[in-house]
């Protein structure tokens, strides 16, 4: 069975190089029938992983233990939920993993009706089918999933008690999914390079795949930190730790990412810089999935030295030489079509924007690295600490939250100073006002007040936003208040999606700045029948428990909650005894409420008593409960937009948001500009008036009489 | 004119990232040595906050009952470091586990720890 398993993989390998050859000449020399030998080897490749990957799952589930990754991350006594996500628990499990969705994927992105790109589906295919020959490599040389012991050992070792969490399920995948998912415009990007042309094909073809890479990415990592909050349990989610590190940094990069397409798609600008940036996400993405591997850097996280290493690296040079190759070689094809006019516009905050997420990436590139950088110069490794990570950070992020409010309240184009300034009366009025209860109630740290301050300033803005173009088009229409907005929300779903995961960005910001700055910690040890206090409540130990389930002893001390004098619940600290895990794994209590968490750590249970180690953790619940939003308003983005004007009132020609407004007069400043908008006889690319010849197909332009030299 | 604009901005940014970032680095920055290496380093390490890594020798983790301090030597081949630290132990403290600990060497020759960091379980490589 395995060796089918194993088999089924070479021959993915064989017909995912051969795919992407066929596909490479098959376009060069336009030859049909290669195109289509081609589309049949990815397919076949993805039906042959498909294979694989069943085969791995059955044997998961039947308890092979032959297979020393069936012995190695799972056991008889495993539930089915665990043993299915066993199949990506492990390194070569993951790395399967990884090929199955990338093969899916590139099937989907050739079976997919398109109007948009379909000539760029040859090189993008090609390009994703070396990316998937790569994991294949590694699969069959170093990391194979099928590899039988020498014995059988009659049960295998299980999981590690601490990923029995459902958390620690769904976190891989929806991580691994958004990784793999930049494949897709990355792929479209180089194909885009390699057949040249102004470049503005790609950007409508990929837009779906960006967004879904990205909320997958997002969702993934928030998952990461709730359940390193609720298992881990040292009383954080987030310890910029190498690994967490290597997930944030290409989601940071593919923000910018998703914002200056935006640009590119209605400005004609930043056309180079998308390139950059797509370049630079699909290759943090595969750097992420090779830091959690290899030992290159000692963290809490990694798991030992492995011969990946080299591998990685190749592939990494190779495609970073080859992309920046390429994109300098066709630099000139992909010049703007329009140009800023003015820094007080919407496109400056997009540009500020995109200079602080990646200027956030490039420091936490540096600081993960550091570690390796200074061993290498000094001969000792420095490590750095979450505190150099926080204070770089938490200014940036605070801006860019500060320019998403900006972003919302101002125009396109040039938009006047003093407009922006009056817009924001009525958020900053009331942010002052909140912002002096919160001090009034005692919050006195300056640079939380600031940064809640900000918080809430853009918070107003977009709700003053949406209150707004509500009664604008309320005005306008039959409809009340509230299907007047359904109605803006139907109409303009991705504005509304991308305001809506502003809010939530927001509400993160909120939990981590209460969760940073006000955290209080105290440690006990308490006899049963002893109480502690911590800010408001008091925590009485009475007694300690016992029960036993087929895998665990579990040993809890519960605990009596007061709030001044009135009971309010009880929390039970925990540590499990586990019967194939040397090491107890403690289970924290936590208490949550919109406030603050009550944070309990059961440590050593002695003579002289047992230890407690309590957190009082404000807002965090805020960060999860946007994430949630975060999803929301992403899923908003993709539902289609219904038609803006219902064609009665077109008739009426009734303009019903300010939206459609700002919509007509820009589109009379781009069709004017349009007009001047200069077109190559020959290739059909657009030119400059002063330009003497095509920068595509080099011809000489004839409509050129501007200058008066001549 | 407006580009000019903006690479002045994003120069301005360059130098507020950098000295925050050089400032972040100034109060975080941690040296890591093994245990072979803090013995070298002897005397000019002492009082810095330094990381050290090293397994916890076999016998050698005794716990005060009466004040609850650890006290266990890390070893590393011929080199030995006692260590002593206050606080919750991790799950994952054992004897010839693996464990890095923060803290800055006394006068004595003596590590006195604060943070005691174990290797988060391994996920990726069987518990061998």
């Amino acid at each position: 069975m395995s060796e089918i398993g194993y088999l089924s993989l070479l021959l993915a390998f064989v017909a995912a190089i051969y795919t992407a050859i066929a596909f490479a000449f098959g376009e060069r020399w336009r030859r049909q029938a290669l195109l289509n030998g081609a589309r049949t080897g990815l397919l076949a490749t993805c039906g042959l992983v498909s294979l694989s990957v069943i085969i791995l799952l059955y044997a998961l589930i039947s308890h092979q233990f032959q297979l020393e990754y069936v012995a190695s991350y799972t056991s008889r006594d495993l539930g089915l939920p665990y043993l299915i996500s066993a199949l990506w628990a492990g390194n070569s499990g993951s790395l399967l993993f990884w090929a199955w969705l990338l093969s899916i994927f590139a099937a989907f992105v050739l079976l997919q009706k398109r109007s948009e790109g379909r000539r760029l589906v040859p090189y993008t295919s090609m390009v994703m089918m070396l990316t998937q020959a790569f994991f294949l490599l590694l699969l069959l040389l170093v990391a194979n999933p099928f590899q039988k012991l020498t014995t059988i050992p009659a049960d295998g070792m299980g999981l590690n008690p601490m990923l029995e969490n459902p958390g620690m399920i769904i976190h891989p995948p929806v991580l691994l999914a958004g990784y793999v998912a930049f494949t897709v415009p990355f792929a479209f990007a180089i194909a885009t390079l390699m057949k040249g042309g102004p470049g503005d094909e790609w950007v409508k073809a990929i837009r779906r795949w960006t967004l879904i890479a990205w909320l997958f990415l997002g969702a993934g990592n928030l998952i990461g930190a709730w359940w390193a909050y609720v298992e881990l349990g040292w009383g954080g989610y987030w310890a910029w730790d190498a690994v967490e590190n290597a997930g944030l940094m290409p989601w940071l990069v593919a923000t910018a990412f998703l914002h200056s397409l935006i640009m590119q798609k209605r400005m004609g600008m930043l056309k180079v810089w998308s390139m950059v940036l797509i370049v630079l996400t699909f290759n943090l993405a595969i750097f992420g999935t090779f830091l959690t591997r290899s030992g290159v850097l000692s963290s809490v996280h990694t798991f030992g030295e492995s011969s990946l290493g080299p591998f990685f690296i190749a592939f990494l040079g190779i495609s970073l030489v080859g992309s920046f190759s390429l994109l300098y070689y066709r630099r000139k094809e992909l010049k703007s079509d329009s140009e800023m006019e003015s820094m007080i516009s919407r496109e400056s905050t997009f540009l500020i924007n995109n200079l602080l997420l990646v200027g956030s990436a490039v420091v936490i590139f540096f600081g993960t690295m550091f570690p390796l950088i200074s061993e290498t110069i000094q001969g000792v490794k420095v490590n750095i600490g979450q505190s150099f990570f926080d204070q770089v950070n938490g200014p940036i992020f605070l801006a860019i939250i500060v320019l998403a409010g900006i972003c919302t309240l101002i125009g396109w184009r040039r938009a006047s100073a003093v407009k922006l300034a009056r817009s924001f009366l009525w958020p900053l009025v009331t942010s002052l006002i909140l912002s002096a209860i919160i001090f009034a109630i005692g919050v006195r740290a300056w640079y939380a007040l600031i940064a809640f301050f900000l918080c809430m300033l853009v918070f107003f803005s977009i709700l003053y936003e949406w209150f707004n173009e509500t009664r604008a088009r309320h005005s306008t229409s039959e409809e009340n208040y509230l299907s007047a907005f359904g109605a803006l929300l139907r109409a303009n779903t991705a504005r509304y999606g991308a305001y809506l995961i502003h809010i939530a960005i927001i509400l993160i910001a909120f939990g981590i700045i209460g969760s940073s700055f006000f955290e209080v910690e105290k440690e006990a040890i308490l006899k049963t029948g002893d109480s502690m206090t911590i800010g408001k409540y008091t925590l009485v130990y009475e007694k300690v428990n016992h029960y036993q389930t087929p895998s665990k002893l579990v040993v809890g001390a519960e605990l009596s909650i007061y709030n001044n004098r009135k009971f309010i619940g009880r929390l039970t600290p925990e540590k499990y005894f586990h019967r194939s895990y040397e090491q107890p794994v403690t289970e924290v209590a936590i208490r949550t409420s919109p406030m603050e968490d009550l944070y309990v750590i059961l440590g050593t249970m002695e003579e002289k008593g047992t230890t407690f180690k309590v957190l009082i953790n404000p807002l965090v619940v805020w960060i999860w409960i946007g994430g949630g939003v975060l999803i929301l308003g992403g899923v908003l983005t993709f539902w289609p937009e219904r038609a803006k004007i219902t064609p009665v009132l077109a008739d009426a020609g009734v303009l019903k948001t300010q939206e459609d407004v700002e919509q007509t007069v820009e589109k009379g400043a781009i069709n004017n500009q349009q007009e001047k908008r200069l077109a190559c006889r020959e290739c059909g690319a657009p030119f400059r008036e002063r330009d003497i010849y095509c920068s595509y197909c080099g011809v000489r332009l004839k409509t050129n009489t501007r200058r008066s030299e001549d | 004119m407006v580009k000019r604009k903006f690479v002045i901005l994003g120069i301005i940014l360059f130098i507020a990232v950098g000295y925050l970032g050089y400032t972040g680095y100034k109060s975080s920055a941690t040296y890591y040595y093994s245990v072979s290496e803090v013995m070298k380093q002897g005397s000019s390490v002492q009082s810095d906050n330094i990381r050290v890594n090293g397994l916890v020798a076999p016998g050698s983790v005794e716990k005060e009952p009466a004040t609850s301090i650890l006290r266990f030597t890390l070893v590393e081949g011929e080199s030995k470091l006692l260590v002593v630290f206050r606080g919750i132990v991790p799950d994952a403290f054992t004897a010839d586990a693996e464990v890095v600990v923060e803290g800055y060497l006394d006068t004595a020759g003596v590590f006195q720890a604060h943070t005691i960091l174990t290797k988060c379980p391994s996920k990726y490589v069987p518990k061998t």
